[in-house]
């Protein structure tokens, strides 16, 4: 029985590795195609020197590292006044928290849509409204990663040795409890980079510029350009994940649903 | 890590009502964020759901028109369609991989692997994977390319990826790896005594799995599977930029509603984003009921 | 410990390196990038202190590479020294009047100033009062007919800039055997393969195609019927493939057979550089359709908007299009100048290939339309979607 297992497993795991590595790979040699008949780097080349590439990328980064630090400001007081003081509210707050994975982000941006485009609430056009999607988007990942990292570290104790010491409470928020929770507000902060990197729906509804959207729009004009795009998306997907569990405690293997 | 873990409040040296007005305070910005960006929006769909779109009176009527409008049920249909495919198809071979990298006999660095990738390609949908896809399976794609090379062309035979086949094989990309990572930990529970002592019981293979451990499993595969219907059936990104808006899924219609009035009614939109945010929270509900029950076993 | 801290200090750079990055690079691209113009003298000088003055021009529709718009982008920039603000490259020529009418008052950046649209929404915006006059200086120069149909208005309310004969675009990397007229397309071997270049509801250049189908189906040009009943056939046969074909999708072989106008099939096959090989055939019958551009009634830049039309009917905006392998109407004028270059001259098709090309009238042109956008639902009802950006 053993035996006829272990073959059985082979088949799987082949089939597995077929279905996982063939895009991967149709992608990455299509990317190397754009010259006539020799392999080269010409589509990323294209891309790196395409402004509108450049244009889109770098907010797509700066939509990523602002969600990032909003995120950071908003759900690190607020985790630690629960886990510390308010522990009533845990399970409202925690409710809150996966409420984002109900409502798919097409519907979500359908709410924002509608409601923010009438005055007095007339921000549609904002980024802040872009970055306030997008911390909610991150907020089931985010809030979690900050929620274990308090989690793992005494913070009653932490807190009264401040006290005592003297410190007031920004102090033991910035001084204390934040450089110890640290590697969690990490693996938070490169899932959320990986997830606003990656986003379509939003920045597509809500017209900012963006990496995806632009993507999606380069399928339309190039042929291989876009494959470039895909890998270097991917790249930078491995990247983020990788450094998730290089520098995090292993225990954050998060199954991430993506803009997808 | 730490024994160190205090399960009561230690005595309170000063009145404690001091400190709970400013600890409420503290977390006053995240339910006024959570409330005007989150709960505000989606409470919006709802209310304006059961709304009549010029006169703004309480009517069911957009509700009901949801289930009489033929372009709509079509939609549900499809995306029903779609992700029943999607969860059935990728919950059992994602299981199936599972069990292979966790208790198949193989090499122990597969699973890590495994699961490692698996983290990252759940993160993988939308735009890129559909160029993936294009790049493999389009009639310039590498794959047709091969099997052209033998001959066979698909497309002449009626395949395409841009219609709804082509699109469930897309989707099957994150699906796999969300059912993988997810049932990891109960195949995990399943303990190695109940698969032995069943053998010296004389027991054959096809028994083990009728008797022990597919009941054990049982309720966590269903759940992941619901779960995975709910994943499929939120989908967008991939089905828009894979073809264009061509499939009419549920998501679709609604981005196309983001775009003008699609449907000749605003109130009908809010009623099928309405069905949309229903059937998700179905499905997260179904996944953690069953997956409570699982834990029951893997104690 | 020793990884994490250097991984830690590594984080911490990258995300100030994101922010220089984005910092840096978030700057809108100009449409004019990776064309080269240049400084146009013939123009009104008046004009031009004036455009600066206003200092923006906003255009709608016109996506540089069409006709090689983008090099007549780069001649204004340079000669005005003002950017252009490009609204929506992908709408049609509806959407463009509708922008007109939508934006009336509104003096910022999403009212457009000029618009280039097909040639029966000349008289279209006219009845709508949507144009303004304007006779430029080269106004001469532009004859009265071209392909047997005025090529401006007399009071200078439209004027026509260049035209197009409808053509189709194969990518003979996915085809094999290239097809040779309209009756090949509704064999087996294109199944899935023939595609329009937009919503026939809503595209003029999609729109012309049914028309151009209807001549070879026994129609006229009076009658646009048989049009549709061949885009019905075809869809029938399977050989229609519902999806906007473009630059992107023709390469990837999803749209390998497309409708475009010659110098759209052109450019793209010249963009593409021989990977994918592509190759453009003129089908017989077919048809030639004028583009005419105007100036919005409300343009919020008024002097910009002239300057633009003045650079379009300078030998350098003319040479431009005829560069893009669009027939500029005052073609006929420059060649008996001689200011043709030979290189130019030579990458034009041969007029033979297009002989059997018929420029309906306004009116024929109108009374299609009309029949098109109603009937391609009733007739031949397949849905196409126009793809999100």
């Amino acid at each position: 029985m053993r035996r006829g297992n272990k073959v059985w497993s082979w088949i799987v795991m082949m089939i597995g590795i077929l279905y996982f590595f063939l895009p991967l790979v149709a992608t990455f040699v299509f990317s190397l195609k754009a010259k006539l008949g020799v392999l080269s780097f010409k589509a990323y080349a294209n891309i790196f020197n395409d402004p509108a590439f450049v244009y889109n990328f770098s907010y797509s980064v700066l939509w990523a590292v602002l969600t990032i630090v909003v995120g950071i400001l908003l759900f690190v007081p607020t985790a630690f006044l629960i886990r510390l003081r308010v522990p009533k509210l845990r399970s409202a707050v925690e409710f809150i928290t996966l409420l984002p994975f109900v409502i798919p982000a097409i519907v979500f941006v359908f709410g924002l849509v509608r409601t923010f485009s009438h005055p007095p609430l007339l921000i549609v056009n904002s980024p802040a409204l872009l970055i306030a999607a997008y911390t909610v988007l991150s907020m089931p990942y985010m809030y979690r990663a900050i929620d274990t990292g308090l989690r793992a570290i005494d913070v009653r104790t932490l807190t009264e040795a401040g006290q005592s010491l003297g410190a007031g409470w920004g102090s033991i928020l910035f001084d204390i409890i934040l450089p110890n929770i640290r590697v969690a507000i990490l693996s938070g902060a490169f899932l959320s980079f990986a997830i606003v990197i990656g986003e379509f729906i939003l920045a597509q509804y809500l017209a900012k510029p963006a990496f995806a959207p632009y993507m999606a729009y380069m399928i339309q004009q190039k042929a291989y350009e876009p494959a470039a795009m895909a890998i270097i998306s991917f790249a930078l997907t491995w990247a983020a994940m990788g450094i998730i569990s290089l520098v995090g405690r292993g225990g954050g293997q998060a199954q991430v649903g993506g803009g997808h | 890590m730490t024994t160190l873990d205090v399960k009561q409040d230690a005595p309170l040296a000063r009145p404690a009502p001091h400190k709970m007005s400013w600890a409420w305070l503290g977390i006053m910005p995240f339910f006024l964020f959570a409330f005007l960006f989150l709960l505000y929006p989606s409470s919006t769909i709802v209310v304006r759901s059961f709304q009549n779109s010029t006169t703004h009176a309480f009517t069911l009527k957009n509700v009901i028109a949801l289930f009489s409008n033929h372009y709509i049920l079509g939609a549900y249909w499809i995306s029903i369609e779609i992700s029943l495919l999607t969860s059935v198809g990728g919950g059992i071979f994602g299981f199936l991989l599972a069990y292979a990298a966790i208790r198949g006999g193989l090499p122990k660095f597969m699973r890590s692997s495994l699961m490692t990738f698996c983290g990252v390609a759940s993160n993988f949908a939308g735009v890129p994977l559909a160029f993936a896809f294009i790049a493999l399976l389009s009639p310039t794609g590498m794959l047709i390319g091969w099997l052209k090379a033998l001959g066979y062309n698909p497309y002449f035979h009626g395949f395409t990826l841009y219609t709804f086949w082509g699109l469930s094989i897309v989707y099957m990309y994150f699906q796999f790896p969300l059912m993988v990572l997810i049932i990891a930990p109960a195949i995990d529970g399943l303990r190695r005594e109940w698969l032995e002592a069943s053998e010296n019981l004389g027991a054959s293979s096809f028994q083990y799995w009728r008797y022990v451990a597919l009941p054990i499993l049982l309720p966590s595969i269903m759940g992941t599977m619901i779960l995975l219907f709910g994943n499929s059936f939120g989908a967008f990104a991939t089905a828009q930029a894979l073809t264009g808006g061509q499939i009419n899924l549920v998501t679709i219609v609604i981005g196309s509603q983001l775009r003008g009035d699609a449907l000749g009614d605003p109130g009908l939109g809010y009623a099928l984003a309405l069905g949309m945010v229903v059937i998700m929270a179905l499905a997260i509900m179904g996944y953690t009921i069953l997956q409570r029950r699982t834990e029951r076993w893997l104690r | 410990m020793q990884t994490k801290k250097f991984v830690i200090n590594l984080v911490a750079l990258l995300v100030v390196a994101a922010f220089l990055l984005s910092a840096c690079g978030a700057k809108t691209p100009d449409v004019a990038a990776g064309y080269t113009g240049t400084k146009i003298t013939s123009v009104p000088q008046d004009l031009v202190t004036a455009c600066k003055k206003e200092g923006m021009l906003t255009i709608i529709a016109t996506p540089p590479d069409w006709a090689n718009y983008g090099e007549i982008f780069s001649d204004f920039e340079l000669t005005s020294g003002v950017k252009i603000n490009s609204l929506d490259p992908n709408a049609g020529s509806a959407d463009e009047l509708a922008a007109i009418e939508a934006n009336k008052g509104n003096t910022g950046p999403q009212a457009p100033d000029i618009v280039d649209v097909g040639y029966a929404y000349g008289a279209t915006g006219i009845a709508a009062g949507d144009y303004q006059a304007y006779k430029v200086s080269n106004w001469d120069k532009i004859p009265d007919t071209v392909l047997g149909l005025p090529a401006k208005d007399p009071t200078g309310l439209w004027i026509g800039g260049y035209y197009g004969v409808m053509a189709i675009i194969v990518n003979t990397a996915v085809v094999k055997n290239v097809p040779a007229n309209w009756s090949d397309l509704l064999k087996p071997e294109y199944k899935g393969q023939v595609a329009l270049a937009g919503d026939p509801r809503t595209s003029n250049q999609a729109i012309q195609a049914v028309f151009a189908a209807a001549l070879a189906n026994g129609g006229t040009l009076d009658n646009a019927q048989p049009g549709l009943d061949w885009f019905n056939q075809l869809n029938k046969a399977g050989n229609f493939v519902p999806v906007i074909a473009k630059t992107g999708t023709i390469a990837q072989g999803a749209t390998p057979i497309a409708f475009f106008w010659d110098y759209n099939a052109f450019g793209y096959r010249d963009a593409a550089a021989g990977n994918p090989p592509e190759t453009v055939i003129y089908p017989s019958p077919t048809i030639a359709s004028m583009y005419v551009q105007a100036i919005s009634a409300y343009a919020p830049h008024l002097n910009c908007a002239k300057l633009w039309m003045e650079v379009l009917h300078s030998d350098e905006g003319q040479l431009a299009w005829m560069k893009g392998y669009a027939h500029g109407v005052q073609q006929a004028d420059l060649e008996a100048r001689g200011v043709i270059p030979a290189d130019v001259k030579a990458k034009l098709p041969a007029s033979s290939a297009f002989s059997s090309a018929v420029a309906p009238s306004p009116d024929q042109v109108a009374a299609a339309k009309t029949l098109i956008t109603a009937g391609w639902m009733t007739t031949v009802g397949v849905d196409i979607p126009t793809p999100a950006p």
